[in-house]
């Protein structure tokens, strides 16, 4: 586990993970034998020599940071906050930002890539954080609507693709505040309770949220059968 | 209702594998913009490495750099001649910038 310090706890992330949960970089740590495979080795520390030179303000080490890293951070966070691609860019800039300031408590037990990509989720879930925690007026209209649609009835033949293809334009077309909501909760696998914690709502409040959006997405979803 | 079949049910992992297909590949402009925010941030912090260091560590320079790093002095070699060079204004700007200067940084996020 990376030193650099975040404001949720942490969670395995569902890819580019450490394939080796970043034991070879410990064991290098410590001085230890490393017993895994000297090609995993060698990939962390080759991060660990270009963390070395970034900090030794080496232009081209910096260069090469971005050009090794930033497609992956960017797919990271435009995944994230589709629809509003237009906040990409600046969260994008941010997290290379907040690495580099945080690179000196990067320890190489994680690939570079990994420890990126995990402050590219913090840098995610402070825009949620910020998204749910203002007044959520646009939703007042819903307050009134039925928390649970009538069950869905999904087609066991559609094609799976065809399905998080409609998944996805369904979230793209909801109110933005539901489709975070739905999105921190069950792409981030964060709880009611955590997502309360960081937007200072009550636990019922989020839960009333995520009904609401929930509602919604099947709403949607039965329209669009 | 606070706990309905959603969680349990068919949408849930619809929703979860839902994720919007990104672009491949990150804007050069981007990459480009955030090299500059960089090494601004650590021209603030101090003297950035001086460029013959650099170039003994294998990395390449390009043209504008290779002159700065014949000067005798490390004061002038930790210069940016980036800060001054059209290619990073290009590269700032324009998606894929005709940049081909071979170890420039600007013409590498442009692929070339």
């Amino acid at each position: 586990m990376s030193r650099f310090r975040t404001k949720y706890p942490p969670r395995p992330l569902r890819f580019l993970h450490c394939p080796t949960g970043g034991k070879e970089a410990r064991s290098r740590h410590t001085g230890k034998a490393n017993p895994l495979t000297p090609s995993i080795s060698r990939i962390h520390d080759a991060d660990l020599e270009l963390a070395a030179a970034v900090l030794k303000r080496d232009r081209k080490a910096t260069a090469r940071l971005i050009e090794l890293h930033a497609d992956a951070v960017h797919r990271y966070v435009w995944r994230r906050l589709t629809p509003k691609v237009d906040l990409v860019d600046d969260i994008v800039q941010d997290v290379f930002v907040a690495a580099w300031r945080g690179l000196p408590g990067y320890s190489g037990e994680a690939s570079l890539q990994t420890w990126l990509v995990s402050i590219a989720r913090n840098k995610v879930e402070d825009y949620y954080r910020r998204t749910l925690a203002a007044p959520l007026e646009s939703l007042e209209q819903d307050e009134d609507a039925p928390l649970l649609a009538s069950s869905v009835n999904l087609d066991a033949n559609l094609e799976q693709s065809r399905q998080e293809e409609r998944a996805a334009k369904i979230l793209s077309g909801i109110p933005y505040e539901y489709a975070t909501a739905l999105r921190w909760r069950y792409w981030e696998g964060r709880t009611a309770r955590e997502m309360a914690a960081a937007t200072g709502r009550t636990e019922k409040a989020v839960e009333r949220l995520l009904a609401r959006a929930r509602a919604k997405f099947k709403s949607r979803w039965e329209e669009t059968a | 209702m606070m706990h309905d079949d959603f969680d349990n049910g068919e949408v849930r992992p619809i929703l979860q594998a839902a994720e919007a297909e990104a672009p491949v590949h990150i804007s050069s402009r981007l990459q480009s913009r955030i090299f500059s925010k960089l090494i601004q941030l650590e021209q603030e912090q101090g003297a950035l490495r001086v460029l013959s260091e650099s170039r003994a560590a294998g990395e390449r320079l390009c043209i504008f750099e290779t002159v700065v790093a014949a000067l005798p002095s490390d004061d002038l070699q930790s210069r940016n001649p980036c800060a001054v060079c059209h290619a990073r204004i290009l590269g700032e700007r324009v998606e894929q910038a005709p940049i081909f200067w071979p170890g420039c940084p600007y013409a590498k996020f442009c692929g070339h």
